[in-house]
């Protein structure tokens, strides 16, 4: 500043002022990611956050200051723990998100905030410069030159007047907008980062915690208080996010699913626990939250205490239970069941899906899609094979599978899946070409009694491609 | 004072002896206990997978919890649930479980035990070793939940498992129907260790899967193996005369 070096200044100009200057390129994108980062932390102070611009944010304080003792003790507190982190910062607290806007750009200096009453905005912006009213670069030029220099000198302008003259209906509009929101008169939207849970709790810690028992201590407190909040509702929660905030302006989660709604403390906590020693403490964690997503009723059915009157023998909440174990530890998406699917070529006929609480349903298949003898060991997809066969339909004689010859002993087939034309509707240019081709399946046995399930891609006469090749699908019992 | 107070104070305990232990074939597997199976050399992972499959007992009602190592599957493939549904009958429930290393297959069969969720537990891994058998075997024990392992031809050594078995493939039996086409699939298992009756170590059974009862037969390899069906009398020389129409 003493050099005359100040803001908007170009770098040449600047380097000709002070030629020992250390200058360093901007990265918009980490400063996005530190702004987002500590929009994150702000809900310390408040559920309700949002970023603004590329460098400002906005809080939602209505029934949050009181645990600060007004908004003067959370300005300080605030202003601190900003300070702290590194940031320069200018605060102010208004009654709308415009005059608090204004009076923070146009007012407030670094640890000196800005504390406007509610229902003061008229008298308290009066004197602030219309820039302060987030209007766009050729509006402000446009009220420039008419000499509207204060936001006091909008008040009185009778708004027919002011259209007339601007002779362009967006800017009133623009002007007229901010200024209503400054003011109150209009409402204005807020759009949180991050919605409010329905369901949460929170730990503040008068000593930042730096150990894992304190940690474990404190998570436990919370999942006892939320499990009990859920039971209170009759519901249950199928995850639980849980957020540790360092002193130091750093965020640290852990998220855990489950397959069906939960609200048993130790079965969160064990989920946790199979995690937790991955937050890492750094110079203290001084608040701790919890949170609850995706909550449903829960089921309160009691189990029959006779187990030839129950349905299934299977306890779907304890099996649901035993999945969110293995995937807390294993990670997620790794327990499957088998749902089978009305689709010709074997390998599609049954889909792995993540287990979400629920069985197969106990329905017999249709009877066209009934399996003849089905391979006991299915490959993940077909692999290729040499083989020797008998034109146009008969089995393999010999073929290679693995760099190993196997001579073929017997051999039972040929058992065609067509292919499902319906998927590969031609193009009207296309032809019989680029059509699926059928399938020949044969269970054969070599000479050591190693029992395959092979087929033919193709037909010799389907004018479908070239000659037919041969795969391995799979192992048979 | 409550039950589980008492309980855990060593004053009571279950007047139930603990289940004898069984000293015929199969030895308890799929029954009680840990159990190892293993391919007898590379390419029969087919033959020790029908051969658990034939020992699941179709009587015990529950979900299975499946737990498969990814290398094994990525090599040998997986179970279809239509082939299961085969060879054991029922539609039951099955739950997959992916593990990318043993000692992950390993801590999920112990917490599938320790559940009480599923009645049984089939883990398909490269390497188990005493340690983690010897685990598997008291939780198995504690909370009466058979365990069986699918394991490489590569596994060998100490092992804390009731039994391990080496299965191969055999030829199939001989097709009543089509003397050409593959039949009834045939097993060899051969008792490598056995701790309840170290008396049948060795003991080598010859077995035959069958598709009507769902279960494996023990068969001689003379009586059952060589009798090729005859070609059927055609129907002119059966009855003597042709067939008029009309």
């Amino acid at each position: 500043m003493a050099a005359g070096i100040h803001a908007g200044l170009s770098l040449k100009d600047a380097r000709g002022a002070l030629p020992g200057l250390l200058t360093e390129q901007i990265d918009r994108e980490s400063d996005a990611a530190a702004l987002l980062a500590l929009a994150d932390w702000m809900v310390r102070f408040s559920p309700l956050v949002t970023t603004d611009g590329k460098d400002g944010l906005l809080l939602e304080t209505t029934g949050c200051d009181h645990l600060f003792g007004g908004e003067a003790g959370m300005a300080a507190a605030l202003s601190a723990r900003v300070s702290q982190a590194g940031y320069g910062h200018r605060l102010a607290f208004a009654g709308t998100p415009g005059a608090a806007w204004a009076l923070a750009r146009a007012v407030a200096e670094d640890g000196a905030p800005v504390i406007l009453p509610s229902g003061a905005e008229r008298t308290g912006l009066a004197a602030l410069p219309v820039r302060a009213l987030r209007l766009s670069g050729p509006v402000l030029t446009l009220l420039r030159r008419f000499g509207l220099t204060r936001i006091g000198q909008l008040y009185s302008i009778d708004r027919k007047a002011l259209s007339r003259r601007f002779q362009s209906r967006e800017a009133v509009e623009a002007v007229m907008l901010r200024l209503d929101q400054a003011l109150g008169a209009r409402a204005e939207p807020f759009a949180p980062l991050r919605a409010p849970p329905d369901y949460a709790a929170r730990l503040p810690c008068p000593e930042p915690l730096s150990d894992s028992a304190g940690i474990s201590e404190g998570l436990s407190r919370l999942t006892e208080e939320l499990c009990a909040k859920l039971s209170a509702h009759g519901l249950g929660a199928q995850g639980f996010v849980f957020y540790a905030l360092r002193s130091d302006g750093e965020t640290r989660s852990l998220t855990v699913n489950m397959a069906r709604p939960v609200r048993k403390p130790a079965h969160v906590l064990r989920l946790f626990r199979e995690r937790l020693d991955r937050i890492d403490p750094g110079f203290g964690i001084d608040l701790l939250l919890l949170e609850a997503l995706r909550t449903a009723p829960m089921e309160a059915g009691s189990q029959p205490l006779s187990a030839d009157l129950a349905m299934t023998i299977t306890d779907l909440g304890m099996l649901s239970a035993l999945a969110d174990r293995i995937q807390a530890r294993l990670g997620e998406a790794r327990v499957m069941i088998i749902q089978p699917e009305a689709r010709h070529p074997p390998d599609m006929a049954e889909r792995r899906v993540p287990f979400t609480g629920q069985l197969t349903e106990d329905t017999p298949p249709p009877p066209d899609t009934l399996p003849g003898l089905r391979p006991i060991r299915m490959l993940d997809r077909p692999e290729p094979i040499d083989a020797v066969a008998e034109v146009p339909d008969g089995p393999p004689l010999r073929f290679v599978w693995r760099r190993v010859v196997r001579r073929v002993v017997k051999a039972d087939g040929p058992e065609r899946i067509a292919p499902e034309w319906w998927t590969h509707l031609p193009t009207p240019g296309s032809g019989v070409q680029a059509m699926p081709r059928a399938r020949d399946y044969y269970r054969v046995e070599d000479e050591h009694g190693h029992r395959y399930w092979i087929f033919r891609e193709g037909l010799y006469d389907d004018r479908r491609g070239s000659h037919p090749d041969w795969f391995m699908q799979g192992l048979l019992a | 004072m409550d039950i589980a107070t008492l309980k855990a104070r060593g004053l009571i305990r279950p007047v139930t002896a603990a289940p004898a232990q069984p000293d015929a074939f199969p030895y308890g597997l799929g029954v009680q206990g840990v159990h190892e199976v293993a391919e007898t050399a590379y390419g029969h992972w087919a033959a020790a997978t029908g051969f658990v499959l034939g020992m699941l007992h179709p009587t015990q009602k529950g979900a299975c919890l499946w737990i498969c190592q990814t290398s094994v599957s990525r090599d040998a493939g997986h179970i279809p649930a239509a082939s299961l549904q085969q060879m054991t009958g029922g539609r039951e429930p099955r739950l997959c479980i992916d593990a990318r290393k043993s000692a992950e297959a390993l801590w999920s069969a112990e917490e599938g035990i320790m559940s009480g969720a599923v009645r049984h537990v089939v883990v398909e891994l490269e390497e188990a070793d005493f340690t983690a058998t010897r685990r598997l075997a008291l939780a198995s024990e504690k909370h009466g939940v058979p365990v069986t392992l699918l394991l490489p031809h590569s596994c060998s050594g100490a092992t804390a498992a009731t039994t391990r078995w080496r299965v191969g493939t055999q030829l199939s039996a001989i097709n009543r129907h089509d003397p050409r086409a593959p039949g009834q699939p045939r097993y060899r298992a051969v008792l490598e260790r056995c701790r309840s009756t170290p008396a049948a170590v060795g003991q080598a059974f010859d077995l035959e899967w069958n598709d009507e009862t769902l279960s494996l037969h023990m068969v001689s390899g003379l009586a059952a193996g060589s009798a090729a069906p005859r070609p059927a009398p055609s129907f002119v020389t059966r009855h003597g005369h042709q067939r008029r129409a009309g």
